[in-house]
């Protein structure tokens, strides 16, 4: 891909408009770092998304919206009650990446190793796409396919929306690199709510490994209600696990991705329960 | 398409392809410590700071930072006058063959920027992004260790506009 011209509207109806009116020889720009991997010589006019001041996060009643345009580094550097997208920005690929990655472009676009959707599912996300009216998708559904579809000529994602990980509610995250800069081999996140000894919900999704990112319903539907222990736990992943269609490649077989859900998918679990007791993650 | 940045303190235009990446852009500009290495924003070599950030310069277009103001090392210490990270790397035999040094003084000033006495963790954190293909990484991490027990001063400013090397 080669960039011809280059755009910075400063409204996002302007960056809708020109979007629009480019059509196919269009694209939006927001962190940049995929461009390098978009090989071909089609060429494209940049309408650059930095100066439309959607990347902020604020806090809401319900938890945290997200502007598309904030950084990975925003992600990592914010705190608050209930905030846990930093341990998900923390895994990311290097800081200079993070300080350039956006999260919106990490969604827009996915591709099997993306981190974030997989978190989004685990904390049932919402996501914002401006359209001629703003329409609001829960993370099941945007991730089911690729969020393209989801998108006429010159909508764009504009905010995330994360509820917080309240009260008796925990989160786990692990991701599995060769080396620590790496593409995820395995990613896997848990979110879940404890009523005593016991998992009252839980949600429980996986990425890479797989086609996209996806929930495992059948997963989190056996774990529901149960108590929580080791043998409860490891019995129920190694069990529906088996249900999976894992994916190999980059030298790694189809079994060994296998291998590495069962041990993520766990350790996830486990960190998610701990957290929602006040523990270690 | 013409741009402006502010480059090391100064106003600086240039005429640009679209396409152009900054790491391309700031090495036409004069600025030789911008090195090009993998070019995929794997090793960190051509990192610089744009508008406070710390970015790998060979992923993003010149034409965003347009109007931004960016800093390469040639803005950090000059050989009479090196900033404490410098030498610090000096001190400890940090510098082998000086090829990431650009971009790991400059995710570190980044850092110092903020936190005057990172922890260890806190500087493994900020420099994941910088490769040394000679593996020089202890006596690095030593050199930048022995700046945060210090505190990284702040060099006062305008003490360093040329002749920067590292």
């Amino acid at each position: 891909m080669k960039i011809t011209a280059y755009h910075r509207p400063e409204t996002l109806d302007k960056a809708r408009s020109l979007l629009r009116d480019l059509g196919p020889a269009g694209i939006p720009l927001a962190g940049a770092t995929s461009h390098a991997f978009m090989k071909g010589d089609d060429e494209k006019t940049a309408v650059d998304l930095a100066a439309l001041g959607l990347d902020t996060i604020t806090a809401t009643p319900q938890g945290f919206a997200i502007g598309a345009m904030a950084r990975i580094a925003d992600l990592q550097a914010f705190a608050a009650p209930g905030w846990v997208l930093d341990r998900v920005a923390l895994r990311f690929v290097s800081q200079p990446m993070r300080n350039m990655t956006t999260l919106g472009g990490n969604l827009a676009r996915v591709f099997p190793w993306n981190d974030f959707p997989v978190a989004l599912l685990a904390l049932d996300a919402t996501l914002d796409i401006a359209g001629d009216t703003v329409t609001t998708h829960p993370a099941a559904t945007f991730f089911k396919g690729q969020p393209a579809r989801l998108f006429k000529p010159g909508d764009l994602l504009t905010a995330i929306h994360v509820p917080a990980v309240g009260p008796g509610c925990g989160f786990g995250y692990h991701k599995e690199t060769v080396v620590n800069m790496d593409f995820s081999l395995f990613t896997a996140a848990a979110w879940v709510r404890r009523d005593k000894r016991s998992l009252a919900e839980v949600r429980i999704a996986v990425g890479a490994g797989v086609p996209l990112p996806q929930r495992l319903i059948a997963l989190e539907d056996a774990l529901t209600g149960k108590a929580f222990s080791r043998d409860t736990v490891r019995a129920a992943v190694i069990a529906h696990a088996e249900a999976v269609s894992w994916k190999g490649g980059d030298g790694f077989s189809a079994d060994y991705i296998r291998q590495l859900a069962l041990t993520h998918l766990e350790d996830a679990l486990h960190a998610a329960w701990n957290d929602a007791a006040g523990g270690a993650v | 398409m013409n741009i402006t940045l502010t480059l090391n303190g100064k106003r600086r235009t240039a005429d640009i392809h679209p396409n152009a990446k900054l790491s391309d852009v700031l090495r036409q500009l004069g600025c030789a410590s911008v090195k090009m290495g993998c070019n995929e924003g794997a090793c960190g070599s051509c990192a610089v700071s744009v508008n406070g950030r710390v970015i790998n310069s060979c992923l993003a277009y010149a034409a965003q930072a347009d109007g931004g103001t960016v800093e390469t090392v040639e803005s950090i210490g000059s050989l009479d006058h090196p900033h404490p990270i410098q030498a610090a790397l000096v001190e400890e035999g940090a510098v082998q063959c000086g090829f990431c040094m650009p971009g790991m003084i400059m995710a570190a000033k980044a850092l110092f920027d903020k936190n005057p006495s990172p922890t260890d963790a806190e500087l493994a954190i900020h420099l994941d992004g910088q490769l040394c293909r000679c593996t020089g990484y202890e006596k690095i991490q030593s050199a930048l260790r022995r700046v945060a027990a210090h505190g990284a001063p702040v060099p006062s400013p305008g003490s360093s506009t040329k002749g920067g090397r590292s």
